[in-house]
């Protein structure tokens, strides 16, 4: 019976059938492009051909029927400026992102110059195209690279970078054509929900972003918040360090607990009392103690589980944190709600700011505001089903203009990590002797980092990657198909440029001589989360049908592996295996690929349940966001003030005239909108956090959050016009309106944005995980 | 609530899936009127049938009359219930289906095809028994008979399973449960025409009147279950993880919620299945003999019999509520994500504590379940209400009552989301 059933598991395991896309239509459309003979022609005539474009715009002809005289147009002209004719299959990609596709073209295939097809045709509308990069370099470099070919169709091109300031940007977003990273635009997105005045809008009505890396920003990023928080005074400043001196003086598993995934620390009975005695307080579980509470629980927590130099650095003074799964230090990242103080004070650093919460917004419901949205990626295919749940976009795989001739060769496993790096530097000395490229792509920084400390006993010379700056690992990248080049990275590093053998500007002889060596040698140090992210980084070799080859090495000792704790699922007779050659067992491989499908399953859920939540506090974040924009243009004359206090209207109007009246009812009316909407999203990060306990009485959590909310924000609703009334009520008007900072309604000076640290407290992961892994453990034990 | 289901009908989209529901519910309740073929004798059936307090009786309700008429949709969806019980328990054990489980997708697409396959097995098997069990109901049945009885019932009981799940894929709620729902609301008409007839056969003159105070009594009980089904202790609970700003939430809107009826109708069902056992067994004793005679001091409606009812369903409560929350885990909870309940120390304490609440409010839910049970048998006392033939019991106004909460609040879910999307255009 089990043998059957194991047997029917493995009938399932069927490859996913790849997404079928029917192309017929493109082709057709292809052929009008080809029919357009615009070689012989003169730049003049090209430039007619553009103005009678633009008067077909202009008079409202639909842009379906524009596109194939438009590609073909583009196809000319790139050809002339850039000296790169779009091949057919970048033409076909270019059509199908104009119809709000996600194209799947495989690396080298030119995605850059294919996005610049439906980025022209859609700009001529004149409502302003978004080009979302994966970073700011490659903003700039593709804004740089593609904006002749804009500029000859009459486009303006503008692109972004994290340190612009305001006037910048506005100028940039005012192009035609934008490129921006898709973090950048979203941030831009959160500051207009926070002007005072519509000259400081930043952003004109979205129109049509085409998403460069698509599965990274809507899928890998998409659950993570961005954030807008405004600076107040840092408070309690002297309390926090107290605690961070007090919890020095608690002893590990007396005073304070760990949960099994090291994600979570708790008082113990010995360590309240510990608290209580060195606050001199009472009950710290009293509700009036619940702030000195949450400002304790966040100094343990820092001081436990956070660690300098492998969580955080400090730089000039600033805490920056390191990305656990990439182990880059990342900017514009904090971790939330008072738990980044608590690390300043642990630290003893000047307080840097004490952030409120203004607005926030997933990548995910950032983009869903975009009318239409294009993307493009090298692995679409496997996130197929999550593209058309969550943004109901279909992929289309585009067929490569070579066949790629890549041999993926089956992993190979080790017991630990020791063996298993020893065979990686065996394995590039192999390869290196003959001078065939080696590009090895690690997990974090700190495993690229003892593979570099290796490689240097060896004598080996390398490049590593872990420049903070995207645009020297783009250059370092550019080369990693020279001759007996090898190149250490991690899986994100670089991305968005093309590996060339023979590097970059190689010539025609140096390209064939590491073309016949094989082309370049993919080595990935271990699995990612998902099949998905592992095609990412084999997907840099072959390019343009050239040869190359990729091969995993794999060890039980691995982070993925021990990070979600699935070690222990192996069967036992590998969990306690040492050897120093792989194992050569077809059914261990079986298994990874099954742990590998099963984290990439539960990371769907978490994803999906993330969106749920999320939703309706979005729905909500757009009925206010509408009004507050509405107030803001103008679009509606307040009413309040004239309604609901006519005698006080009436006579200061005959003093100081309509206009000054409602002019300081706009202000008012954007203060109380910011300033509830802030005290609003704390409501529900509070509700939030405990719903899921109304499930003990069989009651869906999801529903009942949905109804708490809903409540909650009828209720902000009616906040928001009473705090308006009593505001006008007392308020102090003048000729000149009113003065805010004497009454105290000057929003905050300054703002930051960042992102949320994914899940700091461990808190959904753990929580959803952890039934998992409870069954899985059963499950192993009872093999044995 | 009416003005939930008016807004619910204006809205497109759930006025269609609120008419699917209905559609395939009045299916189910024609289907139940086509017998099953077979030599049946009318008469023996419901001798055999007809008793009530048996195993039958039970199975009779949950199949909303459809066995005593001996349809082809005799066994319900119970098979189906079985199945996913079954599928549900290997999957615990088994790895291979477990992984499926988790890997979701794909993976649970065919755990539920097992399901469905476990379902036709199950139902050939309850066929079988039900055939061979009711032999007695046919006259000279020969082999093909069976054959033909087992066939139609499978039949039945697989499409109850495609009926229950389209209308949960395009209507609202949990289609298996509404199929359970819909039989036992539909007795409620032969029922109240029963009980009115004896009512007016009483011969009291004013059998008018004696129907609304009965109409009055049986709102006033099934509010009454509404009311305890609903109800719940609110333990407000606090997260000190992350700063609050400049208001103090937490009042309300996070709580622990523990409820009067933790346990639902199981403890009922639990309980009068073990109580079966005795009239059961003494149906292999034709003859009168002392054994039988002390097992039939134990029929329904004795008071040995209502004496052990009250208190197995006390016993199965407590238990079952106890399997279902468990304060230790609860508390540990808590803890480690920094929840607890104002004025309590988390750990030890906070156990201790939701212990003594629950075990005091149980006590709640056990009275209710008992007297909810003994009710038919409770009204009996009044020389009134006596020999009226009440088949509702409070077994089936609880599961009723269950479902309809669950699917109003389906439906509720459903109109908080559209209302935003209405914002929106």
């Amino acid at each position: 019976m089990l043998k059957a059933i194991a047997k029917l598991q493995r009938l399932a395991d069927f490859q996913r059938a790849p997404v079928q896309f029917d192309f017929t239509a493109y082709h057709s459309l292809l052929q009008e492009i080809d029919q357009y003979r615009l070689e012989s022609e003169s730049d003049a005539r090209l430039r007619e051909y553009v103005t009678e474009l633009r008067t077909q715009v202009f008079n409202n002809i639909p842009l379906e029927k524009l596109l194939s005289k438009t590609y073909a147009l583009v196809r000319e002209v790139s050809r002339r400026i850039l000296g790169l004719r779009p091949f057919d299959v970048q033409v076909l990609a270019g059509i199908a992102m104009h119809h709000g596709k996600i194209v799947e073209m495989l690396t080298g295939e030119g995605k850059t110059l294919a996005a610049v097809l439906p980025a022209c045709l859609n700009g001529l509308a004149g409502q302003g195209v978004h080009i979302l990069t994966f970073n700011d370099y490659l903003a700039k470099r593709d804004a740089h690279w593609m904006g002749p070919v804009y500029q000859f169709h009459g486009l303006t091109v503008g692109y972004i970078q994290s340190g612009m300031n305001p006037a910048e940007r506005k100028k940039a977003y005012d192009c035609d054509i934008t490129y921006v990273t898709a973090k950048e635009a979203g941030f831009d997105h959160l500051r207009s929900f926070l002007c005072y005045d519509k000259a400081d809008l930043l952003q004109r009505p979205f129109h049509f972003a085409i998403i460069d890396e698509a599965d990274s920003i809507l899928i890998d990023e998409g659950r993570i918040p961005l954030i807008i928080a405004g600076n107040r005074p840092v408070q309690e400043n002297k309390l926090r360090q107290t605690l961070a001196e007090l919890v020095l003086k608690f002893i590990p598993e007396i005073d304070y607990g760990l949960d099994e995934y090291q994600r979570n620390v708790f008082l113990t009975e010995s360590g309240i009392a510990k608290a209580e005695a060195g606050l001199n307080c009472d009950n710290l579980y009293n509700a009036n103690n619940l702030k000195l509470l949450t400002l304790l629980n966040n100094a343990l927590h820092a001081e436990v589980l956070l660690h300098r130099d492998i969580d955080y650095i400090i730089r000039d003074g600033r805490i920056e944190l390191v990305d656990e799964f990439t182990g880059r230090v990342v900017e514009n990242r904090h971790w939330p709600d008072g738990l980044q103080e608590a690390i300043v004070a642990k630290e003893g650093l000047d307080a840097q700011w004490g952030g409120r919460i203004l607005g926030s917004i997933t990548m995910q419901h950032f983009l869903n505001g975009y009318p239409k949205i294009a993307g493009m990626t090298g692995t679409a295919q496997a996130a197929a089903d999550e593209f058309k749940e969550f943004y109901n976009l279909e992929v289309a795989v585009i067929p490569p203009n070579r066949p790629c001739i890549r041999i993926d060769e089956p992993d190979l496993i080790f017991t630990d990590q020791r063996t298993k790096l020893k065979a990686i530097i065996q394995e590039i000395i192999r390869v290196h002797a003959g001078g065939r490229p080696v590009l090895i792509g690690t997990g974090t920084i700190r495993e690229s980092e003892s593979l570099a400390g290796l490689l240097d006993r060896s004598g080996i010379p390398y490049q590593l990657l872990n420049a903070k700056n995207d645009e020297q690992e783009a250059q370092i990248i550019a080369q990693a198909g020279r001759l007996g080049a090898v190149t250490i990275s991690t899986n994100m590093a670089g991305r968005g440029t093309d590996i060339r053998l023979g590097g970059a500007g190689a010539t025609a002889e140096e390209y064939a001589r590491v073309k016949a060596l094989g082309g370049l040698y993919i080595i990935g140090t271990t699995h990612f989360e998902s099949t998905r992210i592992d095609a990412q980084l084999r997907g840099r070799a072959g390019r343009q049908g050239d040869p190359g080859s990729s091969r995993f090495f794999i060890s039980m000792e691995d982070e993925l592996i021990c990070r979600y704790g699935i070690r222990e699922l192996l069967p036992s007779k590998y969990r306690h295996l040492k050897q120093e050659n792989f194992i050569a067992e077809p059914a261990l491989n079986r298994q990874l690929l099954s742990v590998q499908r099963i984290i990439a399953a539960q990371n769907y859920e978490i994803r999906k349940s993330l969106w749920k939540y999320s939703w309706i506090v979005e729905q909500q974040r757009r009925v206010i966001h509408e009004r507050r924009r509405n107030v803001l243009l103008d679009h509606t004359e307040p009413w309040l003030f004239r309604t609901a206090l006519p005698e006080r209207y009436t006579r200061l109007s005959d003093i100081y005239g309509e206009t000054v009246l409602q002019q300081a009812e706009k202000y008012v009316t954007l203060y109380h909108i910011d300033n509830l909407w802030a005290d609003f999203l704390e409501e529900i990060a509070q509700v939030r956090e405990g719903i899921h306990l109304v499930s003990l009485s069989g009651r869906n959590p999801l529903d009942e959050f949905h109804r708490l909310v809903t409540a909650a924000c009828f209720d902000l609703q009616q906040q928001i016009d009473a705090q308006i009334i009593a505001t006008l009520r007392g308020i102090e008007i003048t000729d000149a309106g009113i003065d805010l900072e004497k009454e105290g309604l000057r929003g905050p000076s300054a703002t930051w944005t960042y992102l949320v640290n994914d899940a700091p407290f461990g808190g959904t992961l753990a929580m959803m995980l952890a039934p998992l892994i409870k069954k899985l453990l059963k499950r192993s034990d009872e093999l044995e | 609530m009416l003005e939930a289901i008016k807004t619910a009908f204006k809205l497109p989209d759930l006025r269609r899936k609120i008419i699917w529901t209905l559609v395939l519910l009045g299916i189910f309740r024609l289907g139940v009127h086509i017998p099953a073929p077979g030599p049946w004798d009318a008469g023996k059936l419901a001798n055999l049938l007809g008793g009530g307090g048996n195993l039958f009786g039970l199975l009779d309700l949950m199949a909303g009359g459809a066995l005593r008429k001996m349809s082809v949709f005799a066994m319900s969806v119970n098979p189906y219930i079985t199945s996913s019980i079954i599928v549900q328990l290997l999957t615990m054990v088994i790895p291979a289906l477990q992984q499926m489980q988790k890997e979701g997708g794909e993976g649970r697409r065919i755990i539920s095809q097992y399901v469905r396959y476990g379902t036709v097995v199950l139902s050939i098997i309850q066929g079988a028994a039900y055939a061979f069990g009711l032999q007695g109901a046919m006259s000279n049945p020969t082999a093909w008979d069976f054959v033909l009885i087992i066939m139609s019932l499978t039949a039945g009981s697989v499409f109850l399973m495609w009926l229950g799940e389209v209308i949960s894929e395009k209507g609202i709620g949990n289609g298996i449960s509404l199929l359970i729902f819909a039989g036992i609301v539909a007795q409620l008409i032969p029922s109240a025409i029963g009980v009115s007839k004896t009512l007016g056969s009483r011969g009291l003159g004013v059998s008018f009147l004696s129907v609304i105070i009965f109409g009055i009594l049986a709102i006033a009980i099934v509010a009454g279950v509404v009311f305890v089904t609903q109800g719940e202790r609110k333990i407000p609970v606090q997260y000190a993880k992350r700063m609050v700003g400049r208001k103090m939430y937490g009042g309300g809107s996070t709580y622990l919620p523990m409820r009067v009826n933790q346990a639902g109708v199981i403890p009922i069902i639990f309980a009068s299945s073990i109580l079966m056992f005795g009239p059961t067994l003494a149906g292999f004793f034709p003859e009168k003999n002392t054994f039988r005679d002390i097992l039939m001091w134990f029929s329904p409606g004795s008071w040995a019999y209502l004496v052990l009812y009250a208190l197995f369903i006390f016993i199965f409560t407590y238990f079952y509520t106890a399997v279902t929350f468990n304060p230790v885990e609860v508390s540990d909870n808590m803890k480690k994500y920094g929840g607890f309940i104002p004025g309590i120390r988390p750990g030890k304490p906070t156990a201790e504590y939701l212990d003594r609440v629950l075990t005091r409010i149980t006590l709640a839910g056990a009275l209710f379940l008992t007297v909810v049970s003994l009710l038919p048998y409770l009204l009996g006392v009044v020389p009134w209400f006596r020999g009226i033939p009440i088949s509702l019991g409070g077994t089936s106004i609880l599961i009723a009552v269950g479902v309809a909460i669950d699917t109003m609040k389906q439906i509720e879910a459903q109109l908080l989301m559209r209302q935003y999307e209405g914002f929106l255009k």
